[in-house]
């Protein structure tokens, strides 16, 4: 898969301010393994640029953090 | 507190007693996940929580657990202040709820909160006991609409309620939601005044949808005596009242509204021209055939189907009677 270059461009966004640290609920619901910690922060981050817009990790994000964008042709 | 729960969990329990609100929220996340049985008396304790986030995701977590002895403390969360707690709490309950819980239902809905009369109500409807009917039955007269339409609507729901006169008087009520639940109702219900009720609403009611529930549930009655008000409802303004009357006459019918039928073949809604077609087929009056044979270059497929199978089924019964 790739990696991603730009973390602005990727479909799951999330609001840093918002990720708690020791969450990983994002990471282990989403089925292509994609989302990882970033060691820094302790915030999740998209680290693969693939994604099926499945939705669990916005839906299950406690504190609402995550956003999927979601492709016009497939809204 | 919790010595008996396993390794695996013990640390997530600790973290949902934490003073930090993050700590709670990811603990009580982290065992909605691990959906382990072990973690139900700690999610029961986060129901408490002053967090109402904490409190939804334990919800959550106990909904999918669907454990019965989590039903008294989801009862509780019904009458919680935040909104989205008490939907959560009542989708789960929803589930969760048992026959055996009946008497537990019956002493909630006595409480004096709005709230968990309103959820109490809605969840009577999975039971279907009618020991529940003089619980109920006050509600007829509650101050509150949401009261007043959940309890006519919980009434049918009910087995063995066959008649109910204070349930009537709601074809009265002075609010178009209680009317519309009213005349679902009356459906199943067997009072004397019913068919009347039905059919003054199927043609006076300022509501189409009351007019439209009226033909839906005189459809359940097939009282002849409605026929009348049912041909009147096939001019109805509003194209669902002339639909759903149209539909409750393939089921009751005789040549009197064959008129208003045949005038119906031209309506500007296919859906109408069809049940139209189906009931003139059903009344097996031969004089239509030169109607039906009208619609049968109608530009929507179904309505041509439809009045090509009434035609059939009327020179069949020709056949057979001659």
């Amino acid at each position: 898969m790739a990696l991603t270059n730009q973390r602005v461009d990727v479909p799951v966004i999330v609001d840093e301010s918002k990720c708690l640290e020791k969450c990983h609920a994002c990471i282990e619901v989403c089925p292509l393994d994609v989302l990882v910690k970033n060691p820094e922060t302790g915030k999740a981050y998209m680290k693969y640029d693939e994604c099926w817009f499945c939705l669990p990790c916005e839906k299950e994000c406690p504190t609402n953090a995550i956003t999927v964008q979601i492709p016009f042709l497939l809204r | 507190m919790y010595d008996d729960i396993s390794d695996e969990l013990k640390p997530w329990v600790e973290m949902l007693q934490s003073s930090v609100l993050e700590d709670r929220l990811v603990a009580v996340k982290t065992l909605q996940h691990m959906g382990d049985e072990e973690a139900i008396a700690p999610l029961i304790q986060a129901l408490e929580d002053e967090d109402t986030n904490i409190q939804k995701i334990a919800i959550t977590a106990i909904w999918e657990l669907t454990n019965p002895i989590a039903v008294k403390p989801l009862m509780a969360c019904l009458r919680a202040p935040d909104g989205e707690v008490r939907e959560e709490a009542l989708s789960a309950l929803k589930e969760l709820i048992a026959p055996a819980d009946l008497l537990m239902l019956l002493d909630a809905i006595q409480e004096d909160n709005f709230y968990m009369q309103l959820n109490v109500l809605i969840l009577l409807r999975k039971i279907h006991d009618a020991q529940a009917l003089p619980y109920v039955l006050p509600f007829f007269e509650s101050e509150k609409e949401e009261l007043r339409e959940a309890a006519i609507t919980t009434l049918r729901y009910l087995n063995q309620v066959e008649t109910c006169p204070p349930a009537l008087n709601l074809m009265d009520d002075p609010e178009v939601t209680v009317r519309r639940s009213t005349t679902l109702t009356l459906g199943y219900l067997r009072d004397e005044e019913t068919v009347e009720l039905l059919c003054e609403a199927l043609t006076d009611d300022p509501d189409w949808q009351v007019r439209r529930n009226a033909a839906q549930s005189l459809v359940l009655h097939q009282d002849d005596s409605s026929i009348p008000w049912l041909g009147k409802a096939l001019s109805d303004e509003h194209w669902q009242v002339r639909k759903f009357t149209a539909r409750t006459l393939q089921e009751i019918a005789d040549d009197s509204v064959i008129p208003a039928l045949i005038k119906c073949l031209t309506d500007e809604y296919s859906d109408i021209r069809r049940d139209a077609a189906i009931a003139l087929g059903n009344i097996g009056n031969p004089t239509v055939l030169n109607a039906l044979q009208q619609t049968l270059d109608d530009p929507d497929a179904d309505v041509r189907i439809f009045s090509q199978k009434a035609s059939d089924k009327i020179r069949e019964q020709q056949g057979v009677a001659s």
